[in-house]
């Protein structure tokens, strides 16, 4: 016992005699166990607040949508649903009526015009049952409700908008509608509406209302175009959708589009990212981690080459090695201790810092944000773990060797002789080689040094690579939408009208409108071995001077159909120009009525946006899709005088139009979110730099200690202390060099890794260039050579103080 | 170049724990002269050769080189001083492990800003010519000894301090060294070599004792000097 307590007593005294290197140790491995602990947490909330808020709400499993403009009387829908073999699995149904309209929420002091859509539903008895509406702010729908132009606003556009809890929209046709409050619903718990890029709250505006208050306005009486159904647990969503589709295909005649739960975009983007977010934090961690345990390697490594004469003297007096290796090992395990210790206190922060950001940033009925204890727990272990491995591997190396090579001073042990045998000679005066010649001597630890720093400035540039790959993305869709035409809008109509129709007419001849462009967008589901997803097919005149996609690749000038595809969508089929895709498309039979067709359908040209989703074909061919002199979309510029407000005002009157929307508006709030995410990611930035300067510091103070002799017997020969500094930042200028190269070529991995990798799966439809900014590389550049290389500068003070005679007398 | 050390004293710590590691020192040493100072361990005598090379400073009295009173010097003219005046060897050589032979040579030239210096030939004077590519690992003690010597040759400051520069070396492989240090004072340097070994006072042209921090005696060794060949322990 009296040896134990005499044991832990000298570790102690190690651990205060190098109490600056100790800390500097325990903060980085508490800061990759408390990110990491903290960001799992966040996982783990998101996870659990996913389940519950999307079972509170009953999110639907399969959702069945007609075709444009096809309607249906209410209830036949779920009378079509009863037919199917699976019936008995239907827990819930619920008929919707939707349609795209514009909304005015302007305020006196924010003008706020943007598409959305009326979303009628049953809200009688507490409904609707599937995909409920869970209400913010304000009061829910009831029975009274039934018929009134009342509706709740979508959450998430009336909290981006600041809107008050009651007020009054107006949408298309001039109509005024009071709205009630704000209500969170699981199809917009995340903001991704087909056709938009994602994070789209300030663009899009969903109404919710009663079914009978969305058929009024509507203009389409008893009718409904849209059911949700919610199944048994383990019944397979895939078979029930494509029965039910079949029953109303023959039922009742009409084509339709299903979705599955898992392909939902909200859901899709909620759950998965978790689960991609929660890789990312496990590469972040394992990289923060990395730099930990080389940080803690390093210096075990200097405290045993330190005791190394003590450890051949206890040797030779016969003291067994493993209780030699008790004081060495005592000390990393108390550092790594530290380090969890510490770490526990950094991931409590960061998961208080991190369920405000989550809360504000992903509002959800439900927030499940305790302490998770155990992951916590399986941190802390491996944090504690980890470390203590790392510091008994030299210590095993100490204890191997004979009492008589560890007693020995070091200038005669030998040994090594095989290193140097290159480079004996080197060009310059000895004061400038003698850094480098230090980092070929102590080669592990330099190597160990790149490494930790490397680590560091890879999840560094991983990290603000991913922002700019986002907005370069999004420049890039910028430049392709806009065009040579900044201020295009689009307008949607609320059904297909003959060309010389006077709704659309009433569009074209607006005052406000200039130049204009008519076409049509119809959805239809590509599909090629390699894959299969639902696009947006614009038919425009190909060859108009208004707008129209850049082709980077082919030419549209066959006589038949063809399809202008998005490099993603094309890369994602694995098809090219030549290629043909299958095609599963609506065709118009009646005013009202749609069918199914599938045609294999050349692709023609590539264009550059970014998302998969947007296809085009000349607008020759709408005979294909039996729209032939007919449109449902209008391209404008407004006229001299007038900018997009105006229009959007002016067409909002017409009660045929859907949405108005610009084209510049569309990534805005893309951008509005990536810098709440920059806003995040500066915090990382921070903490990571930090990281990299105290591993490099801890670098420079080892070495400090290991050449205080050198040092000695520099300033013995008049070596200035200003001179020796400058040897030391050479040094640290050199591993600073090769592991910010290392770090952003590590960076560019990680940035691949998460944009093939991981967005595919979560996003599929945005395709995300792999950039590196200037602006990343500089930061990369100034946290890994300029910090890192003026590192040794916080320990001129020890330099200064240096005790010459007594360093100089040191016997080894 | 003339060593003048005038009352010099140099106290440690503070009452009541103080150690007087010299007290009220009185020494000349003049260009060409070896001067072995001898004591045992405790005496004072590595503190008096820091005191003499500017590593240390006197509690009390004045050090003066060449007229210059390095004990009130600032330390941007200690570092000069060091550069210009002294070089030294010790104990364990402190040659620096990541440069090879020739580089430790040319480290006390460049340091000493001269230019001129051929290291190659300062290790040939040493006997070491054909090791100028070793580093100090593939060294023997001796030869690491005789690099530190070269290095010290190659600065040309005239003041050489050696403190035990035989300590950790067999006795044939020390009477070397002692006759290269031999030399230097021959050259027109002034030679200090402290040692606890009275055999090696014998070679000294003169011989300061220490005891307890005090010159206990100082003079020619007892019985003339001997030459190096004539040394035994």
């Amino acid at each position: 016992m009296r040896t134990q307590t005499l044991l832990l007593k000298w570790s102690w005294r190690d651990l205060r005699a190098n109490w600056i290197k100790v800390a500097a140790i325990a903060l980085v491995i508490a800061l990759g166990t408390g990110t990491y602990a903290g960001l799992t947490s966040t996982a783990d909330w998101r996870r659990l607040s996913n389940d519950a808020s999307f079972g509170l709400l009953s999110m639907h499993d399969v959702r069945v949508e007609l075709s444009e403009d096809t309607v249906v009387p209410r209830g036949a829908l779920e009378a079509a649903a009863a037919t199917i073999p699976q019936a008995a699995a239907l827990v819930g149904t619920e008929e919707r009526l939707i349609f795209d309209v514009l909304v005015d929420a302007g305020t006196t002091d924010t003008e706020i015009l943007v598409p959305g859509a009326i979303i009628g539903t049953d809200v009688t008895g507490g409904g609707p049952s599937v995909d409920g509406l869970h209400v913010a702010t304000g009061r829910p729908l009831g029975d009274d409700d039934a018929g009134a132009d009342t509706v709740l606003l979508e959450h998430n556009f009336a909290s981006y908008y600041e809107l008050p809890d009651s007020g009054t929209v107006t949408i298309s046709g001039n109509r005024s509608l009071s709205y009630v409050g704000s209500a969170m619903t699981p199809e917009f718990f995340f903001v991704a509406p087909e056709g938009q890029i994602f994070f789209s709250e300030a663009n899009y505006a969903a109404l919710f209302t009663s079914l009978e208050t969305a058929q009024h306005l509507g203009g389409r009486s008893g009718v409904v175009n849209d059911l949700v159904v919610t199944l048994d647990e383990g019944v397979d969503a895939e078979i029930v959708a494509a029965e039910i589709q079949a029953a109303i295909e023959t039922g009742l005649g009409v084509g339709s589009d299903t979705e599955i739960k898992a392909d939902n975009p909200s859901f899709r983007a909620l759950t998965e990212d978790v689960e991609n977010d929660q890789q990312i934090y496990n590469l972040f961690a394992f990289l923060l981690f990395g730099g930990a345990v080389t940080g803690a390697f390093n210096l075990i490594t200097r405290l045993v080459e330190q005791q190394r004469r003590e450890i051949g003297a206890a040797m030779a007096l016969g003291v067994p090695t493993r209780r030699i290796a008790v004081r060495p090992l005592l000390v990393g395990a108390q550092i790594a201790l530290l380090g969890v210790v510490f770490g526990i206190g950094i991931g409590v922060l960061i998961g208080n810092a991190m369920r405000g950001v989550l809360t504000d940033f992903l509002p959800l009925p439900i927030w499940i944000t305790d302490f998770r204890w155990s992951i916590f727990v399986g941190v802390a272990i491996a944090g504690f773990l980890v470390p203590f491995a790392a510091s008994a591997w030299p210590v095993w190396r100490a204890v191997r060797v004979k009492p008589i090579e560890a007693i020995r001073a070091a200038h005669l042990t030998g040994g090594k002789r095989k290193r140097r045998r290159r480079f004996r000679r080197l060009p310059g005066s000895t004061l400038t080689v003698m850094p480098f010649r230090n980092l070929a001597r102590a080669r592990r630890r330099t190597a160990l040094t790149m490494i930790g720093i490397a680590a560091v400035i890879t999840v560094l540039v991983g990290f603000l690579g991913m922002v700019d790959s986002f907005l370069t993305t999004l420049d890039r869709a910028e430049i392709e939408a806009l065009g040579d035409q900044p201020e295009r809008i689009t307008v949607d109509l609320d059904g297909f009208y003959p060309t010389d129709s006077e709704e659309v007419e009433a569009v074209v001849g607006a005052s406000s409108v200039g130049r204009s462009q008519a076409g049509l967008r119809a959805g239809g589901i590509a599909s090629t071995a390699d894959d299969s997803f639902t696009m947006l097919i614009e038919l425009i005149d190909l060859d108009n001077d208004l707008w129209s996609p850049t082709l980077v690749d082919g030419a549209v000038d066959g006589p038949g159909p063809s399809l202008v595809l998005a490099r993603e969508a094309a890369k994602d089929l694995g098809v090219g120009v030549g290629d043909t895709v299958s095609l599963r498309f609506p065709v118009r039979t009646g005013p009202d009525t749609f069918a199914i067709a599938s045609e294999r359908i050349p692709v023609s040209a590539i264009h550059p946006y970014p998302i998969r989703t947007f296809a085009f074909m000349d607008l020759d061919h709408a005979e294909l899709f039996g729209l032939e002199d007919r449109v449902n979309v209008i391209q404008v510029v407004p006229g001299a005088g007038f900018d997009d407000i105006d229009v959007k005002r002016e067409l909002l009157s017409l009660e045929t139009v859907g949405s108005v929307q610009s084209v510049a508006s569309a990534t805005e709030a893309v951008r509005d979110a990536m810098g709440q995410i920059v806003g995040i990611l500066s915090v990382i930035a921070i903490a990571i730099f930090v990281l990299a300067l105290l591993i490099a510091f801890n670098s420079a103070s080892i070495n400090l200690d290991e050449r205080s002799r050198e040092h000695a017997t520099m300033f013995a020969f008049g070596v200035r202390v200003r001179t020796a500094l400058r040897m030391a930042v050479t040094e640290s200028l050199v591993i600073g060099l090769v592991a910010t190269a290392l770090g952003i070529l590590g960076g560019l991995a990680m940035l691949w890794w998460v944009t093939s990798q991981l967005l595919s799966t979560t996003v599929p439809d945005f395709g995300v260039d792999i950039v590196l900014n200037p602006g990343t590389i500089l930061m990369a550049v100034l946290l890994g050579v300029i910090a890192v290389a003026l590192a040794p500068v916080f320990t001129i003070r020890r330099m200064r103080r240096m005790n010459l005679p007594g360093t100089l007398r040191l016997v080894e | 170049m003339n060593i003048e050390l005038r009352g010099v004293s140099r106290r440690y710590g503070t009452e009541p724990v103080m150690i007087h590691a010299l007290r009220d020192i009185d020494l000349t040493v003049t260009e060409g002269e070896f001067v072995v100072v001898l004591g045992p361990s405790g005496s004072g005598k590595t503190t008096l050769l820091n005191v003499i090379g500017a590593l240390d400073t006197p509690t009390e009295g004045s050090v003066v080189v060449d007229g210059i009173d390095i004990s009130t010097a600032r330390r941007k003219e200690l570092f000069d001083f060091r550069r210009r005046s002294v070089s030294f060897i010790f104990q364990s050589f402190n040659i620096f492990p990541g440069l090879t032979a020739r580089e430790n040579v040319q480290f006390g030239a460049d340091t000493a800003g001269r230019e001129d210096a051929d290291p190659l030939a300062i290790l040939e004077s040493v006997g070491l010519g054909d090791r100028a590519d070793q580093f100090p690992h593939e060294l023997s003690g001796g030869e690491q000894q005789r690099v530190a010597i070269a290095r010290a040759l190659a600065t040309g400051n005239p003041i050489m301090l050696a403190d035990e520069p035989t300590g950790e070396l067999d006795f044939r492989t020390g009477v070397q060294i002692l006759e290269l240090l031999r030399e230097q004072a021959g050259n027109g340097r002034a030679v200090l070599v402290v040692t606890h070994n009275r055999e090696i006072s014998r070679i000294a042209d003169r011989v300061v004792e220490l005891s307890s921090g005090a010159i206990v005696s100082d003079g020619p060794p007892r019985g003339g000097r001997a030459d190096v060949s004539d040394l035994a322990w």
